[in-house]
């Protein structure tokens, strides 16, 4: 799980093209209202390619992060006690989830969790539903939903 | 479609199926997702085989074209705690691929581990599904039926303890749903024995 090349290739559009486009008037003779327009462009641009940047970032480490809880964490199970969905994001909605967490060794505890989920699956969190969960042993707070 | 239904006709004298005027399953699965709330019509309920209990019916939509499928669906919750969601789509089959943008995780991953199957099926679960339940799943015995399993272009699907096993032909004939009945009763038993493993 990680940057794929459409992300890569985002990064690089807007954050090379937008620098390319801010340098334009260091190299090419413009009016000054023009060179300052062609700057600010450029540097929106670039603003976008950094933003896609951090975001890839936070992506990759949240999904190494959930790669290691998978990989050492305690299996459990979480039943879902409530769901609701009121909003979508890119046409899945976002659920909102109250889940019942039991964890061997650990007490039961109540958690809530939001996913964007694929149709199918948000029509089945059911209260009664259980799932397999993996709970990170160092931060009990730290689980993955397996959905 | 008199054919259609005189095939569902046959079934239902043959295996004693019970004729529905329709089926509406709801968005168990992909595939009953992509139908948009379509019914099964025609659609038979009773047991597929095995002792297992489903629906048996004709499945039709519309996007930029009309695609068919039978399908046959039965339930199988105890599947749930252990694989949410098991896709085992034959290679070719045409379906919508989980959205990615190229940022955020994948919703699915694909099942490689066996080469066998993945020359006939693609195999996708949860990212985080729990490998070892897979690989017990999938036994040796249960890939080699699947790797020759009739009808030739079955199909199932396995979210949330709904199984839907599908084939794609337009009028697969009595004996084409009767084969889609057997290899779906197969898949849900296979799976029960290994929920209760």
């Amino acid at each position: 799980m990680q940057v794929n090349k459409v992300g890569i290739s985002l990064i690089a559009f807007f954050g090379l093209g937008g620098l390319a486009i801010a340098a334009v008037p260091l190299f090419v003779s413009i009016p000054a209202e023009a060179a300052l327009t062609t700057s600010l462009l450029g540097g929106i641009w670039a603003l976008v390619g950094l933003g896609l940047l951090l975001y890839a970032r936070h992506s990759q480490r949240k999904a190494a992060r959930n790669d290691r809880i998978f990989q050492s964490g305690i299996r459990g199970t979480a039943t879902v006690l409530y769901a609701a969905s009121h909003s979508r994001v890119n046409d899945m909605p976002l659920m909102s989830l109250r889940l019942d967490l039991e964890v061997p060794g650990l007490p039961t505890r109540e958690v809530k969790r939001r996913e964007v989920m694929p149709v199918f699956a948000a029509a089945r969190m059911q209260p009664g539903l259980t799932l397999p969960v993996y709970v990170d042993p160092a931060d009990p707070d730290e689980f993955i939903l397996v959905w | 479609m008199p054919d259609l239904e005189s095939s569902y006709g046959e079934l239902a004298a043959a295996r004693g199926l019970e004729p529905l005027p329709a089926a509406a399953p709801g968005p168990l699965t992909p595939l009953l997702v992509e139908a948009e709330g379509a019914p099964l019509r025609p659609a038979l309920r009773g047991e597929l085989g095995e002792g297992v209990e489903g629906v048996v019916g004709h499945l039709a939509y519309t996007r930029n074209r009309t695609f068919r499928f039978n399908v046959a669906l039965a339930e199988v919750p105890a599947a749930t705690a252990f694989a949410p969601r098991v896709f085992c789509i034959r290679r070719g089959r045409r379906t919508r691929d989980d959205e990615f943008y190229g940022f955020g995780p994948r919703h699915s991953k694909l099942w490689t581990e066996s080469t066998v199957l993945n020359e006939r099926y693609a195999v996708t679960t949860s990212p985080y599904q729990d490998p070892i339940w897979l690989r017990q799943l999938f036994s040796p015995s249960f890939i080699d039926w699947l790797r020759t399993a009739e009808p030739a272009d079955f199909s199932f699907e396995l979210a949330y303890g709904a199984l839907l096993g599908s084939v794609e032909e337009d009028d697969p004939g009595p004996d084409g749903l009767a084969a889609l009945c057997d290899a779906t009763a197969r898949v849900a038993t296979r799976i029960r024995e290994e929920c209760e493993e």
